[in-house]
């Protein structure tokens, strides 16, 4: 990733490396670091802030430009940027508010942009169920906040895509087909809702990203994604499309049997960071999920970015001081052993 | 309304098809949507041709057409085009290249596994959105009613289609976008899909069958203003006999609604103009007199 300590690279050991781990790898043991990372270079670290908000009437902006400040993205970082936010639409159901990125927060993610010189901000979503993408806007009350801020919205399912190779190689796919819109911008943001998911255990800014795929290529719900298998993909496209930067709606968020069926908890938190994985580890912590038991995660560990504890500094508060154990449900075999010890 | 016919019409790209959103360049679903609702119109003829020429144009050898040429996995809009073919001479070849390759395609299915799991039976044949994936209900909604509109009325895969999409009905009504059940937990409906599974469905199946999705649909409808929604819940309606006395204010209300969320896409329009010009859900739009240019709304449900 462009703001990452380390660039991408495939997780796949060389020869070279496997014979040099086999030379000295029996008697190594240095505390914290697996004998992987010794072998492949320097340990990745990144920072997430955790900003506590009760509520949706808090300021939110104030929040996200508090975080960004926290994290080192001054004005000069933003200066001219253009901006794609993309939040979790899924499937919105006007019962069900809580399966999405809370308009709100989009709201408050634009102001804090624009307040810091970006350039323009463009909301974009590609519903992973539904085809009807402007009743999705109406049903999740965003479809109020963009025509009231004049922030123009993308329909990424329908969009033109522009084909790049798969750098991930986690799925069977040598391409990956993003839509037109990300030539169009500098900086993609992944405003994922913090939820448990029934196949990937949790879904945060990384699954979140599914929705960047058009449906029109991949097909309602993201058919090709899920025969390639959901965690194998999650990493293909992180990979290739080297988000850079994610924000994460609890404030109220979904535990038990999500992302669509769960049931609302308060978690009171939003969170954010350049790095993808350290931020959906920080919120599985806050979950009371051990992230390198959440698949794509601990694949994704030292490769796309940090999970482990010490490699993430943390800003504002503590994932301690507002833990909130989200729900997991005994009968869906993708939350077995995934609680915190 | 007629203005908004002449909108998509104004669209043809030199190349004969249409784009989604006006100026992009041409694609299949779009072309195929411009051709269905000009070719209800008369004075239109032209302008349908060079569509359909384009279509044939892009057309694979195995007979499918897919949303881009680099993707050709993406075989959904072959039905489209079957539609937009339709019976108009010179076209028949390709729609029957067609015909042949969408009755041999289906989607990935497997054994009905543990139903706490997955609710629905995974092993009834439909049609994909994406060639080797799974089948769900929209694509399978679509190839059953191309095929029945070019005059196959009864085929194995006609049946099986609609034993799938029954088995994919909701316990409450309505139709999510395929799954009915995951881990005991009933999926919510979904007015889109619903609405062209009740279109594909109408004529054979007991209404017995369908009517807590009608149910669900009428429920739904005083709220649904979006021309995807409200398309499709006015032709799956329709198609039962329940098209409203209020769809030409409810379709002029979604036009207008335009203002808010920027000019429509192109299919979008056309959906809108079906629903309103077909007298009993999709299928009759392609069976119903051509509209004259004094003809009105009411006028051409007759």
């Amino acid at each position: 990733m462009p703001h990452s300590t380390q660039d991408i690279e495939n997780p796949t050991i060389s020869r070279r490396e496997l014979l040099r781990a086999t030379l000295i790898g029996g008697g190594l043991a240095l505390s914290g670091f697996s004998l992987l990372q010794w072998i492949k270079g320097p340990l990745l670290t990144a920072s997430t802030f955790i900003g506590k908000a009760n509520d949706y009437q808090m300021d939110i902006a104030h929040i996200i430009r508090h975080g960004l400040q926290e994290l080192g993205i001054t004005r000069t970082v933003l200066t001219e940027k253009r901006i794609l936010l993309k939040p979790n639409l899924v499937e919105p159901h006007r019962s069900s508010p809580h399966i999405n990125t809370h308009p709100l927060v989009v709201r408050g993610a634009i102001e804090a942009f624009l307040s810091l010189g970006a350039a323009s901000v463009v909301v974009g979503e590609g519903p992973g169920h539904r085809h009807d993408t402007l009743l999705v806007l109406e049903e999740s009350g965003l479809g109020d906040v963009l025509y009231e801020d004049r922030i123009p919205f993308r329909d990424l399912n329908m969009m033109e895509g522009i084909s790049v190779p798969n750098l991930g190689k986690q799925t069977r796919l040598t391409t990956l087909t993003f839509p037109r819109v990300v030539q169009e911008v500098d900086w993609i943001v992944s405003m994922a809702k913090m939820k448990t998911h029934h196949w990937a255990g949790a879904t945060l800014s990384m699954k979140n990203l599914f929705g960047m795929m058009p449906g029109i290529f991949y097909g309602w719900p993201k058919n090709v994604l899920h025969q390639e298998g959901i965690p194998q993909s999650i990493l293909d496209i992180n990979a290739s499309l080297k988000p850079h930067f994610a924000i994460i709606d609890g404030i109220t968020g979904m535990e038990g049997d999500g992302p669509i069926m769960g049931t609302p908890i308060d978690a009171g938190v939003i969170v954010m960071g350049q790095n993808l994985p350290a931020v959906d580890a920080t919120c599985c912590r806050i979950m009371g999920i051990d992230p390198s038991r959440i698949p794509y995660l601990k694949i994704a560990d030292q490769w796309l970015g940090p999970i482990q504890e010490l490699a993430i500094e943390q800003r504002g508060e503590s994932w301690r001081s507002v833990q909130v154990p989200f729900a997991l449900e005994p009968e869906i075999p993708a939350h077995h052993d995934l609680r915190l010890g | 309304m007629l203005s908004t016919l002449a909108t998509i019409q104004d669209q043809q790209l030199a190349n004969g098809g249409f784009p989604y959103q006006s100026g992009e360049q041409a694609r299949l679903d779009s072309t195929s949507w411009a051709v269905i609702v000009m070719s209800a119109f008369e004075g239109t003829d032209e302008s349908c041709a060079r569509g359909r020429s384009y279509l044939r144009s892009q057309q694979a050898a195995d007979g499918h057409l897919s949303i881009s040429a680099d993707q050709p996995r993406a075989s959904w809009p072959t039905p489209l085009a079957i539609m937009a073919w339709g019976r108009a001479p010179h076209f028949h070849q390709a729609r029957d290249l067609a015909l042949n390759f969408l009755l041999d395609f289906s989607g990935f299915h497997y054994p009905k596994g543990d139903t706490s799991i997955l609710g629905h039976d995974s092993s009834i044949i439909g049609w994909p959105w994406i060639a080797g994936t799974h089948s769900w209900v929209i694509p399978t909604a679509m190839a059953i009613t191309a095929l029945q509109v070019s005059g196959i009325m009864h085929h194995q895969r006609i049946s099986q289609g609609m034993s799938m999409l029954l088995d994919r009905q909701l316990p409450h009504g309505g139709w999510n976008s395929g799954n009915t059940l995951v881990f005991g937990k009933e999926l919510l409906p979904l007015p889109e899909c619903t609405g062209i599974a009740l279109q594909a469905l109408a004529g054979n199946t007991e209404k017995h069958l369908i009517v807590h999705s009608l149910t669900y649909l009428l429920d739904q409808l005083p709220r649904l203003r979006t021309p995807i929604s409200l398309g499709w819940a006015l032709l799956g309606l329709g198609a039962w006999g329940l098209k409203p006395e209020q769809t030409e204010d409810m379709i002029n209300e979604s036009l207008h609604l335009q203002k808010r969320h920027g000019p429509y896409s192109l299919p979008s329009l056309a959906l809108l103009l079906c629903a309103a010009w077909a007298p009993q859900g999709f299928h009759s739009f392609f069976t119903a007199p051509l509209i004259t240019s004094s003809s009105t709304l009411r006028g051409a449900k007759t």
